[in-house]
Protein backbone atom coordinates (compact mmCIF):
# COMPACT_ATOMS: atom_id res chain seq x y z
CA UNK A 1 0.00 0.00 0.00
CA UNK A 2 2.85 1.96 0.81
CA UNK A 3 4.95 1.06 -2.08
CA UNK A 4 1.89 1.98 -3.94
CA UNK A 5 1.97 5.72 -2.76
CA UNK A 6 5.32 6.39 -3.40
CA UNK A 7 4.75 5.27 -7.08
CA UNK A 8 2.08 7.25 -7.73
CA UNK A 9 4.11 10.48 -6.02
CA UNK A 10 6.70 10.14 -8.09
CA UNK A 11 4.98 9.44 -11.34
CA UNK A 12 2.88 12.97 -10.54
CA UNK A 13 6.06 14.64 -10.02
CA UNK A 14 7.40 13.98 -13.13
CA UNK A 15 4.47 14.49 -14.97
CA UNK A 16 4.68 18.16 -13.37
CA UNK A 17 8.20 18.52 -14.33
CA UNK A 18 7.25 17.66 -17.88
CA UNK A 19 4.44 19.94 -18.14
CA UNK A 20 6.55 22.39 -16.94
CA UNK A 21 9.17 21.85 -19.42
CA UNK A 22 6.66 21.88 -22.13
CA UNK A 23 5.50 25.94 -21.01
CA UNK A 24 9.31 26.55 -21.29
CA UNK A 25 9.30 25.09 -24.60
CA UNK A 26 9.47 28.52 -26.86
CA UNK A 27 7.68 26.69 -29.86
CA UNK A 28 4.93 26.07 -28.16
CA UNK A 29 4.76 29.85 -26.93
CA UNK A 30 5.04 30.66 -30.85
CA UNK A 31 2.19 28.50 -32.06
CA UNK A 32 0.46 30.04 -28.96
CA UNK A 33 0.47 33.22 -30.17
CA UNK A 34 -2.92 34.25 -31.80
CA UNK A 35 -4.95 36.94 -31.27
CA UNK A 36 -8.13 35.77 -30.03
CA UNK A 37 -11.86 37.09 -30.86
CA UNK A 38 -12.82 40.01 -28.99
CA UNK A 39 -9.68 41.40 -28.28
CA UNK A 40 -9.57 44.79 -27.83
CA UNK A 41 -6.89 46.47 -30.18
CA UNK A 42 -5.33 49.99 -29.95
CA UNK A 43 -4.87 51.49 -33.21
CA UNK A 44 -1.49 53.26 -33.36
CA UNK A 45 -1.13 56.82 -35.09
CA UNK A 46 -0.29 56.40 -38.75
CA UNK A 47 0.71 58.21 -41.40
CA UNK A 48 -1.56 59.87 -43.86
CA UNK A 49 -4.17 59.25 -41.40
CA UNK A 50 -4.22 55.96 -42.64
CA UNK A 51 -5.31 54.44 -39.07
CA UNK A 52 -8.59 55.81 -39.50
CA UNK A 53 -9.12 53.84 -42.72
CA UNK A 54 -8.21 51.05 -40.89
CA UNK A 55 -11.00 51.33 -38.30
CA UNK A 56 -13.34 51.78 -40.80
CA UNK A 57 -12.32 48.57 -42.40
CA UNK A 58 -12.41 46.67 -39.48
CA UNK A 59 -16.12 47.82 -39.18
CA UNK A 60 -16.55 47.45 -42.58
CA UNK A 61 -15.47 44.01 -42.69
CA UNK A 62 -16.54 43.00 -39.81
CA UNK A 63 -13.40 41.92 -37.92
CA UNK A 64 -14.02 40.11 -34.00
CA UNK A 65 -11.83 42.70 -31.98
CA UNK A 66 -12.87 45.60 -30.09
CA UNK A 67 -11.39 49.09 -30.97
CA UNK A 68 -9.64 50.75 -27.89
CA UNK A 69 -9.59 54.03 -27.49
CA UNK A 70 -6.57 54.12 -25.70
CA UNK A 71 -3.46 51.94 -25.46
CA UNK A 72 -3.93 51.55 -21.64
CA UNK A 73 -7.18 49.78 -22.42
CA UNK A 74 -5.84 47.29 -25.10
CA UNK A 75 -4.28 44.02 -25.32
CA UNK A 76 -2.98 44.45 -28.51
CA UNK A 77 -1.49 47.25 -30.77
CA UNK A 78 -1.47 48.03 -34.47
CA UNK A 79 1.18 49.66 -35.84
CA UNK A 80 1.90 50.05 -39.46
CA UNK A 81 2.70 52.55 -42.43
CA UNK A 82 1.31 53.44 -45.76
CA UNK A 83 2.17 55.56 -48.75
CA UNK A 84 0.35 56.66 -51.27
CA UNK A 85 1.14 57.72 -55.34
CA UNK A 86 -1.36 59.69 -56.94
CA UNK A 87 -1.09 58.78 -60.62
CA UNK A 88 1.37 61.52 -62.53
CA UNK A 89 0.39 63.42 -66.25
CA UNK A 90 2.87 60.56 -67.72
CA UNK A 91 1.22 57.67 -66.15
CA UNK A 92 -2.50 58.79 -67.37
CA UNK A 93 -1.20 59.52 -71.01
CA UNK A 94 1.88 56.47 -71.38
CA UNK A 95 0.04 54.01 -69.45
CA UNK A 96 -3.58 55.17 -69.50
CA UNK A 97 -4.37 54.84 -65.77
CA UNK A 98 -5.97 57.14 -63.08
CA UNK A 99 -5.34 55.12 -60.09
CA UNK A 100 -2.92 55.62 -57.34
CA UNK A 101 -0.16 53.53 -56.30
CA UNK A 102 -1.05 52.23 -52.90
CA UNK A 103 1.47 50.04 -50.51
CA UNK A 104 0.58 50.00 -46.72
CA UNK A 105 2.25 47.78 -44.11
CA UNK A 106 0.64 46.77 -40.65
CA UNK A 107 2.01 45.08 -37.71
CA UNK A 108 0.41 43.87 -34.50
CA UNK A 109 1.48 42.91 -31.53
CA UNK A 110 0.73 41.78 -27.99
CA UNK A 111 1.03 45.06 -25.55
CA UNK A 112 1.81 42.68 -22.17
CA UNK A 113 4.31 40.15 -23.90
CA UNK A 114 5.49 42.42 -26.36
CA UNK A 115 5.72 40.09 -29.34
CA UNK A 116 4.62 40.79 -32.72
CA UNK A 117 1.35 38.49 -33.57
CA UNK A 118 0.56 38.98 -37.06
CA UNK A 119 1.77 41.33 -40.01
CA UNK A 120 0.74 41.96 -43.21
CA UNK A 121 1.53 44.00 -46.34
CA UNK A 122 -0.31 45.41 -49.42
CA UNK A 123 0.61 46.40 -52.80
CA UNK A 124 -1.38 47.98 -55.05
CA UNK A 125 -0.36 49.10 -58.00
CA UNK A 126 -3.70 50.78 -59.73
CA UNK A 127 -5.83 51.22 -56.83
CA UNK A 128 -9.29 51.72 -57.41
CA UNK A 129 -10.22 52.90 -53.91
CA UNK A 130 -6.96 54.16 -52.84
CA UNK A 131 -6.53 53.82 -49.44
CA UNK A 132 -9.51 52.06 -48.61
CA UNK A 133 -8.53 49.39 -50.79
CA UNK A 134 -5.50 48.50 -49.05
CA UNK A 135 -6.75 48.91 -45.20
CA UNK A 136 -9.96 46.95 -46.12
CA UNK A 137 -7.12 44.06 -47.87
CA UNK A 138 -5.48 44.48 -44.45
CA UNK A 139 -8.59 44.12 -42.16
CA UNK A 140 -9.87 41.47 -44.57
CA UNK A 141 -6.68 38.97 -43.85
CA UNK A 142 -6.61 40.32 -40.38
CA UNK A 143 -10.03 38.18 -40.12
CA UNK A 144 -8.75 35.23 -41.28
CA UNK A 145 -6.13 35.16 -38.69
CA UNK A 146 -8.25 35.71 -36.22
CA UNK A 147 -11.08 33.09 -37.20
CA UNK A 148 -8.41 30.73 -38.47
CA UNK B 1 2.04 8.64 9.67
CA UNK B 2 4.91 10.81 10.54
CA UNK B 3 7.17 8.55 8.99
CA UNK B 4 6.08 7.89 6.11
CA UNK B 5 6.61 12.03 5.58
CA UNK B 6 10.02 11.69 6.45
CA UNK B 7 10.21 9.08 3.51
CA UNK B 8 8.17 10.68 0.87
CA UNK B 9 9.34 14.00 1.08
CA UNK B 10 13.10 12.98 0.65
CA UNK B 11 12.23 10.90 -2.57
CA UNK B 12 9.78 13.78 -4.03
CA UNK B 13 12.86 16.18 -3.45
CA UNK B 14 15.08 13.29 -5.05
CA UNK B 15 13.13 12.84 -8.46
CA UNK B 16 12.58 16.58 -8.87
CA UNK B 17 16.05 17.54 -8.77
CA UNK B 18 16.82 14.61 -11.01
CA UNK B 19 14.28 16.05 -13.59
CA UNK B 20 15.68 19.42 -13.21
CA UNK B 21 19.11 18.41 -13.80
CA UNK B 22 18.08 16.05 -16.61
CA UNK B 23 16.50 18.60 -18.53
CA UNK B 24 19.23 21.24 -18.04
CA UNK B 25 21.78 18.98 -19.01
CA UNK B 26 19.95 18.35 -22.33
CA UNK B 27 19.78 21.92 -22.70
CA UNK B 28 23.49 22.15 -22.11
CA UNK B 29 23.41 19.79 -24.92
CA UNK B 30 21.82 21.15 -27.29
CA UNK B 31 23.58 24.08 -27.16
CA UNK B 32 27.02 23.18 -27.69
CA UNK B 33 25.70 21.23 -30.77
CA UNK B 34 24.26 24.79 -31.82
CA UNK B 35 27.72 26.16 -31.37
CA UNK B 36 30.06 23.30 -32.77
CA UNK B 37 29.39 24.40 -36.42
CA UNK B 38 30.64 27.66 -35.77
CA UNK B 39 33.55 26.44 -33.96
CA UNK B 40 34.83 24.24 -36.67
CA UNK B 41 34.27 26.79 -38.68
CA UNK B 42 36.74 29.17 -37.47
CA UNK B 43 39.09 26.16 -36.68
CA UNK B 44 39.24 24.97 -40.51
CA UNK B 45 39.38 28.89 -42.13
CA UNK B 46 42.69 30.20 -41.32
CA UNK B 47 41.79 33.70 -43.91
CA UNK B 48 39.78 35.96 -41.88
CA UNK B 49 38.71 36.96 -45.84
CA UNK B 50 37.20 33.87 -46.47
CA UNK B 51 34.39 34.58 -43.47
CA UNK B 52 32.01 36.11 -46.24
CA UNK B 53 30.18 33.74 -47.99
CA UNK B 54 28.63 34.91 -50.82
CA UNK B 55 25.38 33.29 -51.89
CA UNK B 56 24.16 32.47 -55.69
CA UNK B 57 21.49 35.06 -55.69
CA UNK B 58 20.88 37.92 -58.41
CA UNK B 59 18.77 39.70 -56.90
CA UNK B 60 20.73 40.45 -53.42
CA UNK B 61 24.31 39.72 -52.27
CA UNK B 62 24.50 37.68 -48.15
CA UNK B 63 27.15 37.23 -46.33
CA UNK B 64 27.37 35.12 -43.10
CA UNK B 65 30.26 35.63 -41.06
CA UNK B 66 31.86 32.17 -39.51
CA UNK B 67 28.64 30.56 -40.77
CA UNK B 68 26.80 31.93 -37.99
CA UNK B 69 23.49 30.30 -36.90
CA UNK B 70 20.46 32.07 -35.35
CA UNK B 71 18.26 29.07 -33.13
CA UNK B 72 14.49 29.04 -34.19
CA UNK B 73 12.32 30.80 -32.03
CA UNK B 74 15.01 33.85 -31.43
CA UNK B 75 13.83 36.97 -29.73
CA UNK B 76 14.39 39.46 -32.51
CA UNK B 77 13.86 43.07 -32.41
CA UNK B 78 13.63 45.23 -35.79
CA UNK B 79 14.66 48.39 -35.13
CA UNK B 80 12.86 51.15 -37.36
CA UNK B 81 13.85 51.96 -40.89
CA UNK B 82 13.45 54.70 -43.33
CA UNK B 83 10.31 54.20 -45.12
CA UNK B 84 8.46 51.93 -42.64
CA UNK B 85 10.53 49.40 -43.95
CA UNK B 86 11.11 47.44 -40.82
CA UNK B 87 6.89 46.31 -41.31
CA UNK B 88 6.95 45.08 -44.82
CA UNK B 89 10.37 42.89 -43.06
CA UNK B 90 7.83 41.77 -40.89
CA UNK B 91 5.28 41.00 -42.97
CA UNK B 92 7.89 39.67 -44.76
CA UNK B 93 9.45 37.30 -41.63
CA UNK B 94 5.12 36.04 -41.42
CA UNK B 95 4.66 35.40 -44.89
CA UNK B 96 7.66 33.39 -45.90
CA UNK B 97 7.24 31.57 -42.41
CA UNK B 98 10.51 32.39 -40.85
CA UNK B 99 11.02 30.43 -37.10
CA UNK B 100 11.80 33.79 -35.35
CA UNK B 101 9.61 35.51 -32.80
CA UNK B 102 9.58 39.27 -33.30
CA UNK B 103 9.80 41.34 -30.38
CA UNK B 104 8.94 45.30 -29.92
CA UNK B 105 11.05 46.20 -26.93
CA UNK B 106 14.41 45.40 -27.72
CA UNK B 107 15.44 44.98 -23.94
CA UNK B 108 13.60 41.25 -24.29
CA UNK B 109 15.28 40.53 -27.82
CA UNK B 110 18.52 38.47 -28.60
CA UNK B 111 18.69 39.48 -32.17
CA UNK B 112 18.63 42.76 -33.84
CA UNK B 113 17.56 43.49 -37.29
CA UNK B 114 18.79 47.00 -38.63
CA UNK B 115 19.04 48.65 -41.92
CA UNK B 116 18.29 50.80 -44.66
CA UNK B 117 15.81 50.92 -47.54
CA UNK B 118 15.59 53.38 -50.43
CA UNK B 119 12.48 53.67 -52.96
CA UNK B 120 12.39 55.40 -56.51
CA UNK B 121 9.03 55.26 -58.62
CA UNK B 122 9.05 55.03 -62.20
CA UNK B 123 9.38 58.27 -63.88
CA UNK B 124 7.87 59.31 -67.34
CA UNK B 125 11.12 58.64 -69.20
CA UNK B 126 10.59 55.13 -67.48
CA UNK B 127 7.02 55.12 -68.38
CA UNK B 128 7.83 56.20 -71.87
CA UNK B 129 11.16 53.90 -72.94
CA UNK B 130 10.76 50.84 -70.92
CA UNK B 131 7.15 50.72 -70.76
CA UNK B 132 7.13 49.94 -67.10
CA UNK B 133 5.59 51.63 -64.21
CA UNK B 134 7.38 49.48 -61.33
CA UNK B 135 9.95 50.88 -58.65
CA UNK B 136 13.22 50.76 -58.00
CA UNK B 137 13.57 49.29 -54.78
CA UNK B 138 17.24 49.17 -52.61
CA UNK B 139 17.37 47.54 -49.14
CA UNK B 140 20.20 46.45 -46.66
CA UNK B 141 19.59 44.66 -43.34
CA UNK B 142 22.18 43.23 -41.10
CA UNK B 143 21.61 41.21 -38.06
CA UNK B 144 23.91 41.59 -34.58
CA UNK B 145 23.67 39.56 -31.61
CA UNK B 146 22.83 42.11 -28.84
CA UNK B 147 24.88 40.02 -26.06
CA UNK B 148 27.94 39.43 -27.98
CA UNK B 149 27.43 42.51 -30.45
CA UNK B 150 28.62 40.71 -33.27
CA UNK B 151 26.74 41.12 -36.51
CA UNK B 152 26.06 37.54 -38.04
CA UNK B 153 24.46 38.52 -41.08
CA UNK B 154 23.91 41.11 -43.96
CA UNK B 155 22.04 41.21 -47.20
CA UNK B 156 21.23 43.58 -49.56
CA UNK B 157 18.53 43.30 -52.06
CA UNK B 158 18.01 45.64 -55.52
CA UNK B 159 14.95 45.02 -57.75
CA UNK B 160 15.18 47.41 -60.35
CA UNK B 161 11.71 46.39 -61.25
CA UNK B 162 9.52 45.59 -58.01
CA UNK B 163 6.05 44.06 -59.15
CA UNK B 164 5.38 45.11 -55.34
CA UNK B 165 7.64 47.95 -54.29
CA UNK B 166 8.75 47.64 -50.72
CA UNK B 167 6.77 44.46 -50.00
CA UNK B 168 9.19 42.09 -52.59
CA UNK B 169 12.27 43.83 -50.81
CA UNK B 170 11.08 43.03 -47.13
CA UNK B 171 10.00 39.32 -48.65
CA UNK B 172 13.40 38.90 -50.16
CA UNK B 173 15.27 40.17 -47.03
CA UNK B 174 12.87 37.70 -45.10
CA UNK B 175 13.68 34.64 -47.23
CA UNK B 176 17.43 35.02 -47.05
CA UNK B 177 17.10 35.59 -42.86
CA UNK B 178 15.38 32.23 -42.98
CA UNK B 179 18.68 30.34 -44.54
CA UNK B 180 20.75 31.20 -41.37
CA UNK B 181 17.97 30.13 -38.83
CA UNK B 182 17.93 26.36 -37.48
CA UNK B 183 15.62 24.12 -36.23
Amino acid sequence: MYNKRCVATILVALVLSVVLAEADDPKHEATANKIPKGSKVFIAPMPDGFDTYIKDAIKKKKVPVEIAASRDQADYEMTGTSETQKAGTAKKLIMGNWHSREEASVTVSNIKSGEVVWAYSVHQEASTHGKRSSAEACAKHMKDEIEK
Amino acid sequence: MQSKIRVVVPLLLATLIVSFSCSSLLALAQTSSENKPNQDQSKSDPAPSSDLKPTASDEGQLATVNNAKIPAYAKVYVAPMSGGFENYLIAGLRNKKVPLTVVVDRAKAEYEISGVSESDKAGWAKMLFMGSQQSNELASIKVSDLRTGAIVFGYSVHKGNSVRGKQSAGEACAKHIKQIVVD
